[in-house]
């Protein structure tokens, strides 16, 4: 099969164009481009990547993809997949970026901004209540999301700190209550979904 | 020198947002606030056409960012440097697949992050609606939570819906 730097990259590039709206469509397109159209890896292999992909910081369609590429073909792989994901989102906004500011003072644009705006802010709810329940199983995750909420919200802690904060809380509550890690999912399970 | 600051901003951004999707915005949002590069406003408009574009929102908005605060170099900069640890993060781990899965520090890392990526979220969305959402705003959000509770949609079905209804309340003048 074909592993040029080329064909990895127009591959990941025909996912990165179909990707529409928050990352959650991208399993079933890497499904049938990777899986089955190219059959550079099996369903399981990409369901170990989709997890590992959410363990990983950063965007996650990103990372699947430079973990498929990186087994494709190395580094050249992983680059020319990062390359094929992140090109159609870039010049999009590139595109749609500089036409902007001259229409987007017309009365009626700014009118469908203002309720978009709102649709925005549902997005970000159903996002929230989404990782909400995934992530919040027992006493302890619910009083990092609060503590996280509180800095963030009243203090205006930097992010970046607050996530520094959760990892250490992890790793000093896994050494004080051992048993915790029966609740502690492994990483594969997100395979599931 | 702006293109270094801009560098170690989205390359933090890379390096401590987890959640996926809309991960990244707790961090843009701080930078609109502290480093003033962008307004709020700008922001919600910018996550609006990235959430209708293709590509990973979190691309979409880091390169929006990235052009609002320096033109078409900001934006591969934004780009570049927003992608850069998960690069060579996944190329460790690709490196060393079964000690990371199976580390218990890992795990237990993982496990404190999601609720505290979750909590960052809600945060940004609540600062958003009380800064944004007047009476009108507040009567069409109702609606898209009575909606989005009877089922599932696509995101663009929101998006869509939230558009006609501002589109509508221009023309009767009454979105402020």
């Amino acid at each position: 099969m074909d592993k040029s730097f080329y064909t990895i990259f127009k591959t990941f590039f025909k996912v990165g164009t179909m990707l529409l709206g928050g990352g959650y469509v991208i399993l079933p397109l890497l499904q049938s481009e990777l899986v089955e159209k190219k059959g550079w890896i099996d369903s399981d292999g990409l369901c170990e990547y989709y997890a590992l992909g959410q363990s990983v910081p950063g965007i996650i369609a990103a990372n699947i993809s430079i973990f498929v590429g990186y087994k494709l073909r190395g580094q050249i792989g992983a680059l020319s997949a990062v390359l094929g994901i992140v090109t159609p989102a870039f010049l999009a906004i590139i595109l749609i970026a500089s036409m902007l500011e001259e229409i987007v003072n017309l009365s009626f644009i700014q009118s469908i901004f203002w309720g978009v705006g709102i649709g925005v802010i549902m997005l970000l709810f159903l996002a929230t209540k989404e990782m909400w329940g995934k992530s919040i199983v027992d006493k302890f995750t619910c009083f990092v999301f609060f503590a996280s909420f509180i800095l963030s919200a009243c203090f205006h802690v930097s992010p970046a700190i607050i996530i520094i904060l959760a990892i250490i809380s992890g790793i000093v509550y896994r050494k004080i209550e051992p048993k915790i890690e029966e609740v502690q999912p492994n990483i594969l399970e997100e395979c599931e979904k | 020198m702006i293109y270094i600051n801009l560098f170690l901003q989205f390359f933090h951004i890379g390096l401590f947002s987890f959640g996926g999707g809309y991960a990244t915005l707790p961090f843009l949002y701080h930078i609109a606030e502290v480093q003033k590069w962008y307004t709020v406003k700008q922001l919600t408009d910018m996550i609006a056409i990235s959430s209708i574009t293709p590509g990973p929102v979190g691309v979409n908005v880091a390169t929006f960012a990235g052009f609002a605060t320096s033109g078409i170099f900001g934006a591969i900069i934004a780009t570049t440097s927003v992608i850069l640890p998960s690069y060579i993060l996944v190329i460790i781990i690709s490196k060393a697949l079964e000690q990371f899965e199976s580390n218990k520090n890992v795990r237990a890392a993982i496990y404190a992050l999601k609720p505290a990526g979750c909590g960052l979220l809600a945060a940004v969305g609540i600062d958003m609606f009380v800064n944004n959402v007047n009476l009108l705003g507040m009567f069409l959000f109702a609606i898209l939570f009575v909606v989005s509770m009877k089922q599932k949609r696509d995101p663009l079905f929101y998006l869509g819906i939230s558009a006609v209804t501002g589109l509508l309340a221009g023309f009767l003048h009454i979105t402020n």
